[in-house]
This record gives structure tokens, C-alpha cells and sequence, in this order.
């Protein structure tokens, strides 16, 4: 009896940092930012709340049609959105804080713009599998930070476009340069963006 | 002897009870008895039927607590919805600014 439960110790003691270092935890200041908005968009749906409303997409609606397939799949869908008023309302520690979470992601996109508009996309793999996409989005007056939990492709959400009434775009894969400016070979993933990629996997 | 006398000679004499009168009054006898019972059982069953009242309370209770539960599910199902479409909006916004400025810059 009690080698069982020290077996069932053990086990916890060495799935929990696993199961816990798969979870982003949401930064404490994000509550702070959530109050300092003007506008904020708070999504948490887990499976069971995908499963949900999963039931309640209707299949004659082809936008609704298309997302029930792509979420049938998915661990979870989270968005956290903050419009303020004025620029400074966040810093970049809130943002590090989020990114410093992404250790074992890869991204496969970094926009740094001169008006201070930042995009990072990452993607988690395992083999050829992608398991989950993160986006991080810092405009001077508009942090949005989206975990996509599961298997699911940047062209998964591209095809959405046609329905949502976002104009759709070529694959982000599939052009013609196929070397990162280091010149090692890029994945699939990275070749459209060879010129923005950012290897450092965080700033 | 009076008229008088005659008269209730006639009517105080013995006469023969007509064919069936035996049987007539033991069917209306017999009658008598299952009304009784009938008004016995009767009284039962609305004893019953008043038992039956919790039962029926019970069971009206069960199905409207079905039934709300049914209509917080709908409500959580179809406010789970929109936030699902909600962010695979976001999501697919965001996407798409990063693509058109790593064109951009490609270009």
C-alpha cells in the first residue's frame, strides 16, 4: 500500500512539471492591463468549452462549418486583447513575460515595423506535427496575444479568410527562398520569412 | 257490518306478491350493496390520487429542473460560440498583418 502511493508520488512529481511547462500562464499584469483598456477581449475555451461550442456551430454556415473541423481537434483556444487609449499603457516586460513561456516553440515569423508594430508567430512542433500556434501582436496602443492549443497550421486559420471577410493569402510557406540569412537550410515553415526570421527565439 | 268495515276487510286481507317479486327484491338488494362498495373504492382512490400529489411534484420539479438545465447549456453553448468565432477572428487577423508585412518586406 505504501509503495503504491509513493509509485503514485513519483508519478505526479514527474508528470506535473511536464503538464505544467506545456500551460502559458497568463502574467498577473495582464489583469492590471485589462482594467487600464478601453476595449479587451478575454477568450478561454478549454475542450470541454471547444466541445461545446463545437455542438452549437452549424454546419449550413460554411464559416461555422469550417471552424467546427478545425477545432474538433484542438486542447484549447485563448485571446487576450487590450485597445488603449494612449501609447505606454504596457510595457515590454508584460509581453516578455508571455514570450519568456515559449521555450520549445519555434517562430517562424517576426515583424518589427518602425512604427513599433511587432508581430511574432510561433509554431510548437513534435516531429512534422505542429501542436499549438501562439501569436503575439504589440502595437503602440494594442497588445493582443493569442495560444492556439493543438494540432492546427497558419493555413488552417488562412482558410478562414474566404469566410470571414479577411481577403485570404498565398500559403506562408512555399516561396522561393529557401535558406535563412545564416544560410542553414529553413523548415517549411520559415522559408516565406527568411528575411524576417529571428533566430533568437526571444529578445 | 258498515261499509267501512267492509272496506278495510278488503284492504287489510292477504294477497298472493306477484311473479318475480322475490327476485326483484333481492336484484335491488344486491344492487344496494355493490354502491356501497363502489362509493368505498371510490373514496380509495381519491385517497390515492392523493398520494399521488408529492409524485407528480416530484416529477414536475425533475422536468423543469431538465429544462432550465437544458436552457443554461444553450445559453453557455451559443456564448462559448461566440467567443470561439470571436477568436479565430482575431487569430486570423493577426495572421494575416503578419503575412502582408512579411510580403511586404519580401518585395
Amino acid at each position: 500500500m505504501k509503495r503504491m502511493g509513493s509509485r503514485s508520488l513519483l508519478a505526479i512529481v514527474l508528470i506535473l512539471p511536464a503538464w505544467c511547462a506545456d500551460a502559458i500562464k497568463w502574467p498577473a499584469s495582464f489583469e492590471r492591463l485589462a482594467k487600464q483598456a478601453k476595449e479587451s477581449v478575454d477568450v478561454t475555451l478549454d475542450s470541454s468549452m471547444l466541445q461545446l461550442a463545437g455542438g452549437f456551430l452549424e454546419k449550413g454556415d460554411a464559416e461555422e462549418r469550417h471552424v467546427k473541423e478545425l477545432v474538433s481537434k484542438l486542447k484549447g483556444v485563448y485571446v487576450k486583447s487590450f485597445e488603449f487609449d494612449k501609447e505606454g499603457q504596457y510595457s515590454m516586460a508584460d509581453v516578455e513575460s508571455i514570450r519568456s513561456q515559449l521555450t520549445g516553440w519555434s517562430r517562424i515569423v517576426a515583424v518589427r515595423s518602425v512604427n513599433s508594430e511587432n508581430t511574432d508567430v510561433y509554431l510548437k512542433k513534435t516531429g512534422d506535427q505542429i501542436d499549438g500556434l501562439f501569436i503575439i501582436d504589440a502595437e503602440p496602443k494594442e497588445l493582443t496575444v493569442v495560444h492556439i492549443d493543438g494540432p492546427i497550421r497558419p493555413e488552417d486559420l488562412n482558410e478562414l479568410g474566404g469566410h470571414m471577410g479577411i481577403p485570404k493569402i498565398g500559403p506562408m510557406h512555399g516561396q522561393d527562398k529557401n535558406t535563412r540569412k545564416d544560410g542553414k537550410a529553413a523548415s517549411p515553415e520559415t522559408r516565406s520569412h527568411a528575411d524576417n526570421f529571428d533566430d533568437r527565439g526571444g529578445e | 257490518m258498515t261499509p267501512f268495515e267492509e272496506q278495510l276487510k278488503k284492504a287489510l286481507e292477504r294477497r298472493e306478491p306477484s311473479d318475480g317479486f322475490t327476485v326483484r327484491v333481492l336484484a335491488h338488494a344486491k344492487q344496494q350493496d355493490r354502491s356501497e362498495l363502489e362509493f368505498g373504492s371510490r373514496f380509495l382512490q381519491r385517497l390515492r390520487s392523493w398520494r399521488l400529489i408529492p409524485v407528480l411534484a416530484g416529477a414536475l420539479v425533475i422536468t423543469g429542473g431538465g429544462v432550465i438545465q437544458r436552457h443554461e447549456r444553450e445559453a453557455r453553448g451559443e456564448a462559448a460560440k461566440r467567443q470561439l468565432m470571436l477568436a479565430m477572428r482575431i487569430a486570423r487577423s493577426k495572421l494575416y498583418d503578419a503575412q502582408v508585412a512579411v510580403r511586404e518586406v519580401g518585395r
